[in-house]
């Protein structure tokens, strides 16, 4: 009987590289043997991703796309569906958890120079995967028809609309009708559904297989590569599996305790991972009070608001993101960890931390003088980190890096 | 050269820490609150497993409220079975309609006359404590007062203006807005006196009273009546939430167990490298 199996896993192994493929992605991957909590975000990005398509794919048999039963498909998914409360409540907590995981991770690639070279490729996929992540939230968002996914929509179609000469006709385009309607809805379900799923898991692998190829960071900033035993392994890294697969065991412990104490206790988080106004029907004729992203739009719905013309918002809020891309070349530092950096790199990454982390309070809240202030004081501290970073980068007194890890 | 620089990043933590505090106090401003000019909102408790005040709150809810407001997103056996009423028991008494099954939806109420009536539709209540809060539903149902001026004579503080008449006034009596004597308290946080002990006192309005003997219940039966159909509407609102709330413990174990092995067993070939 094993013979056969032998023979039958030996007969395809011939025709399909599993051993290979396994050998060289997971049992014998050579990964740095001394990272911290940082580098295990990226794992939990992978885990929340899976969650959310399997969640997903269970979400879109009950599911109806259709103006008159979204809103009531989804209230009978929480109460008429088996489980169906455990499954809509787990893609809700697991979309904003997604977020926060990104983010995190996003912010270790800053703190450890991440997408220094050869690394720039695996960051500009990491963008995009960030980019098509928020195009997959919003949108998303508007499924389940209530008032704030009604008018969110409305305000981000309407960005649109503030591109000059094609702005108007593209809005129509994109929304499908004259106003938000069971058209727009449908196509948003197609595009959250197949669509960006697809992109998304498609940038995933690209962003993988790059990272495999130039091999992961540390928090040192050592080049592992360095020093090679006999049989070309670098001396300072440990296969992946069982080591980091163990290691990402335990962060994902962690994490199911985070997810199911959300998920259980606070599904709401408050009113920022469903906002209350979302458990009422869309109304066109009626506006919400108060219409405020969720949180993890909140920075950049702030940036909109910061700017008085629409068009200027949209650039500013459009440039926010794409600014990322261009990071690589932006450090002009000789170490890539925070570690080695000099005094103003450091202050730069707090103060940039600290007004992204402000702006995300200022676009869930309403809009006063001082906050509008406040807004666009920190809309130019962002700015100004990733805009100065070739000077102060360049200008600072770094550490020595060590040779080994 | 370690130290140094675990230091210094101690103190940029510790800065970043104090800066984002600074921000947030320094952005904080108060915004009306939702029980607009009753001020704070009162502070509802809900007790999803208090089968009591469901079934009081389902009975008031049926009595007073479903004429106008239906529940279409909940079903009659649902409600019946989730909050321990015998099935028979409960089309008898609370299902006035005698064609409606248990997997009916609870849509029956009365809708076409309504906007002639009171102007608005009366809208849906299923998820009314998830939109609106229970505070908000529980200090709502408080907070009407007679009010001349308007179509039903009646006001309301929490939701000024408001489209439905005071179903309950019956059974809470009429209720004022009145002036009251009230303490002016001096800055040591004690009651001002003058210079024969007497405590001083100061007019101030908008307290709510109920004219004794107007209602069939006193104020703690009224609260007890409002605090039940609170707690159905927040079951309502969210059928599956004291299952959810009881779950979620054994979720919570489980992964708590499961790091404690993944971490034990994470430690065991971490010795490999150290």
């Amino acid at each position: 009987m094993s013979e056969m199996a032998g023979k039958l896993f030996s007969w395809i192994n011939d025709r399909l590289p599993i051993v290979n493929t396994f050998e060289r992605h997971l049992s014998k991957h050579p990964v740095p043997s001394k990272v911290n909590f940082w580098y295990l975000f990226g794992a939990l990005a992978a885990v929340t991703l899976i969650i959310q398509i399997v969640t997903g794919i269970w979400l879109i048999m009950p599911y109806s796309n259709t103006e008159e039963q979204a809103f009531s498909s989804v209230e009978y998914i929480m109460r008429d569906v088996d489980y169906g409360w455990v499954i809509r409540y787990m893609h809700t907590t697991g979309a904003s958890l997604f977020f926060a995981v990104v983010y995190l991770h996003m912010f270790r690639g800053l703190l450890y120079g991440s997408y220094q070279k050869p690394k720039e490729l695996v960051w500009i996929f990491g963008c995009t995967i960030y980019l098509a992540m928020m195009a997959e939230g919003f949108l998303g968002y508007v499924l389940p028809y209530g008032q704030m996914s009604y008018w969110g929509a409305q305000v981000i179609i309407s960005l649109f609309g503030a591109i000059p000469y094609i702005g108007e006709s593209l809005e129509l385009w994109v929304r499908g009708d004259y106003y938000i309607s069971g058209i727009t809805v449908s196509r948003f379900f197609a595009l959250h559904v197949v669509a960006l799923p697809l992109v998304l898991i498609a940038l995933v692998f690209l962003h993988l297989v790059a990272l495999h190829e130039v091999g992961a960071g540390n928090p040192e900033g050592v080049d592992i590569e360095k020093y090679l035993d006999d049989d070309g392994v670098p001396l300072d890294s440990v296969p992946f599996f069982p080591y980091k697969v163990l290691n990402a065991l335990v962060a994902i412990g962690v994490f199911g305790i985070v997810f199911s104490i959300i998920m259980f206790f606070f599904p709401e988080g408050g009113g920022y991972f469903i906002e209350m106004a979302n458990f009422q029907e869309a109304n066109p004729l009626v506006t919400p009070d108060h219409i405020a992203p969720v949180w993890y739009y909140a920075p950049f719905y702030t940036m909109l608001r910061a700017v008085p013309d629409p068009l200027g918002g949209l650039i500013v809020m459009a440039s926010a993101v794409a600014i990322f891309f261009i990071v690589p070349w932006l450090d002009r530092s000789k170490v890539a960890s925070i570690r080695y950096k000099g005094m103003y790199s450091k202050i730069a990454l707090t103060l940039f931390g600290v007004s992204f982390l402000t702006l995300g309070y200022l676009g869930t809240v309403g809009v006063t003088e001082v906050r509008k202030t406040m807004s666009v004081i920190c809309t130019i501290i962002y700015f100004a980190y990733f805009l100065l970073m070739p000077i102060y980068t360049k200008y600072e007194k770094t550490k020595e890096v060590p040779e080994r890890l | 050269m370690i130290l140094q620089s675990s230091n210094s990043s101690y103190l940029i933590r510790i800065l970043t820490f104090l800066i984002f505090i600074f921000c947030l106090n320094s952005l904080y401003a108060a915004e009306g609150g939702p029980c607009k000019d009753y001020g704070e909102c009162d502070k509802f408790e809900y007790s999803l497993n208090d089968m009591e005040s469901l079934q009081r709150g389902a009975a008031t809810y049926i009595n007073y409220c479903y004429g106008c407001h239906s529940l279409q997103y909940s079903r009659w056996g649902r409600v019946a079975n989730d909050l321990q009423i015998p099935e028979e028991i409960f089309f008898e008494n609370l299902v006035f309609d005698k064609s409606i099954k248990p997997g009916d939806l609870m849509t029956g109420a009365m809708s076409e006359d309504s906007v002639n009536w009171f102007g608005v539709a009366p809208p849906d209540l299923t998820l009314v404590s998830r939109y609106k809060g229970d505070d908000w539903i529980y200090s709502y149902l408080r907070a009407y007062y007679e009010d001349a001026s308007k179509q039903y004579g009646v006001n309301n503080l929490v939701y000024p203006g408001t489209a439905m008449p005071n179903v309950l006034l019956s059974l809470q009596g009429n209720q004022r807005l009145v002036c009251k004597n009230i303490p002016v308290i001096a800055k040591n946080g004690g009651e001002k006196r003058d210079e024969f002990g007497n405590t001083i006192t100061k007019e101030k309005c908008g307290f709510l009273e109920v004219e004794e003997g107007t209602g069939v219940l006193s104020k703690e039966e009224f609260d007890t009546l409002i605090y039940d159909l609170t707690n159905f509407l927040v079951y309502v609102g969210e059928p599956i939430k004291a299952t959810r709330e009881r779950i979620g413990w054994y979720v919570v174990f489980y992964f708590l167990i499961f790091t404690a092995l993944a971490s034990l067993l994470y430690r065991e070939y971490h010795k490999d490298y150290k």
